[in-house]
């Protein structure tokens, strides 16, 4: 049989090639949908005694992923991460109003137990603070022991792997007996960030937790904070701009306790759309 | 267009300031060089042409210096924002002068070739691509320089005329080369200028590019037909 041109061509299962090209050049870009959120912050205005620490703020926290929070020393910020696990009713004279849903769920609803709301959401903070008197293995499953988890087999097992994930793991598994505070300052906040794995929380909340690292120590939390985001919603106060480009999705910039801006990081990094934000973002404030 | 405010470290305004100011010397280096170029082939000067050739070091040295001088103050301040924009452009600006500057410098060696044979009428017609290519070039710049983002998509707006116009004359020249095989060398280096003076439209036009995105943030490139100034 001999070959014919017709066999040669290949023939568009629908109209031209160009047809088919110009439909998909003008088919308008699908709509991605919003991404889940794990909080929702409506109208938040938290007191401490008279003064006004945050003022009417309201944002959503997308899950799976790493929300920074900016701005100049006093604005807010902390304030803002200890509303959103309960941990500002620590200091006295303090009131609150607005609704933070973690999951829909209101933290400040009368029926909620802030002990289950700060297991739910962790928090690590500037300094690392390990309990002195206990083990780099005790440390990590305190956690776990207060709330009443007694079986070895399982508290050896989430301790490995809160520390993989954490990744201290290799770096301590031989000398788990030794006190947390013979580790280095990255090791030790490693290991209060598993700490607060260990216990399975859906949110971390980590307040400048690299500020009193060295670059090293520095760059392995940050590694850690973004495979951790997979697992985990990660909120986190920062002073350092570069850090927030690097290891944040999403950016919110505070200011005298209000919220002025809020978007992706790529976005509030290189076009914000407000002054304020410029200018403090690029050392104009003041 | 935002004027911004005084930043906190001065070292860094004194860095953006140097930076700008050798791409504007570049930039006023090949503006001169294109001019000497062009005023070399108009009055067959070759002193112009030669002195062009001269100068293209000069734009080359910048060159290096506003890149030197650009990764500098990403490493040193890891600027954002519109800060960030500022360097960025700043840099690509000086790759677009580079070129412009060359050709310029092309333009003069062709031009000292058809000075060395009697003189052809068609140079007349590489006036109109001159004004139209300089006249690009020069708003692209001052669009860069004042972050004026509506000159500068007006400037993006005007190579299609260049364009245009480059290919009346490559086709006049080639009618010519036809009908007056003698004068064939002649019209190829007239072709070869006209090239130089579309191409000097291309760069004004990526320059104008570079202003919108440190004005305004945007990305223009690549979607000239949809541009329209803004209002």
């Amino acid at each position: 049989m001999s070959l014919q041109m017709e066999d040669l061509v290949m023939t568009p299962p629908d109209g031209t090639v160009m047809e088919r090209v110009e439909q998909q050049v003008e088919r308008p870009p699908a709509e991605e949908p919003a991404p889940a959120s794990t909080f929702q912050v409506k109208n938040l205005s938290v007191w401490y005694g008279e003064k006004r620490a945050i003022e009417n703020v309201t944002m959503d926290i997308v899950s799976n992923a790493v929300t920074a929070i900016i701005g100049p020393s006093g604005c807010g910020k902390s304030t803002f991460l200890r509303a959103l696990n309960r941990m500002h009713e620590l200091v006295p004279r303090t009131r609150l109003e607005g609704k933070v849903l973690l999951q829909g769920v209101d933290l400040y609803s009368s029926s909620i137990d802030p002990a289950i709301v700060r297991r739910r959401v962790g928090m690590i903070f500037q300094k690392s603070n390990p309990f002195p008197t206990m083990s780099i293995g005790e440390n990590v499953v305190v956690g776990l022991r207060l709330n009443g988890v007694r079986d070895r087999i399982f508290l050896n097992e989430r301790l490995e792997k809160s520390l993989r994930m954490a990744a201290l793991w290799e770096e301590v598994k031989d000398d788990l007996d030794k006190p947390g505070t013979s580790l280095s300052g990255g090791q030790q906040q490693r290991l209060c960030i598993a700490r607060a794995l260990a216990v399975e929380p859906e949110v971390v909340l980590m307040d400048e937790p690299c500020s009193a690292l060295d670059p090293i120590a520095t760059a392995k939390i940050e590694e850690l904070i973004s495979e951790l985001k997979s697992k985990y919603t990660i909120v986190t106060v920062t002073h350092n701009m570069q850090q927030a480009g690097r290891i944040s999705d999403y950016t919110a910039f505070f200011y005298i306790g209000r919220l002025i801006e809020f978007g992706e990081t790529t976005q509030i990094f290189s076009n914000p759309k407000e002054r304020q934000t410029e200018d403090y973002i690029t050392g104009r404030f003041g | 267009m935002m004027i911004a405010s005084k930043h906190i470290l001065g070292t860094f305004e004194e860095s953006l300031a140097s930076l700008r100011n050798n791409v504007l010397m570049m930039s006023s280096l090949a503006e001169r060089s294109l001019e000497q170029a062009m005023k070399g082939l108009f009055d067959r000067d070759d002193d112009l042409c030669a002195n062009t050739i001269a100068d293209d070091e000069e734009i080359d040295q910048l060159e290096m210096q506003v890149d030197k001088d650009g990764v500098a103050i990403l490493l040193r301040f890891q600027p954002v924002a519109s800060d960030l924009r500022r360097v960025v452009s700043a840099m690509k600006l000086s790759t677009n002068l580079e070129r412009i500057g060359d050709m310029a410098t092309t333009i003069a060696r062709r031009a000292r070739k058809l000075n060395c044979h009697p003189p052809l009428s068609e140079v007349e017609l590489m006036k109109p691509m001159y004004e139209q290519a300089m006249s690009m070039f020069k708003d692209g710049v001052d669009s860069f320089v004042r972050e004026d983002a509506d000159l500068a998509r007006a400037v993006v707006l005007r190579d299609e005329k260049l364009d245009d116009l480059n290919r009346t004359v490559s086709d006049k020249l080639v009618e010519r080369m036809v009908k007056d095989r003698g004068q064939l060398r002649g019209y190829l280096n007239l072709v070869f200028i006209g090239r130089c003076l579309e191409r000097v439209g291309d760069h004004a036009t990526n320059i104008a590019e570079d202003a919108v995105y440190a004005a305004a943030a945007e990305d223009i490139r690549h979607q000239h037909q949809s541009l329209a100034p803004s209002v």
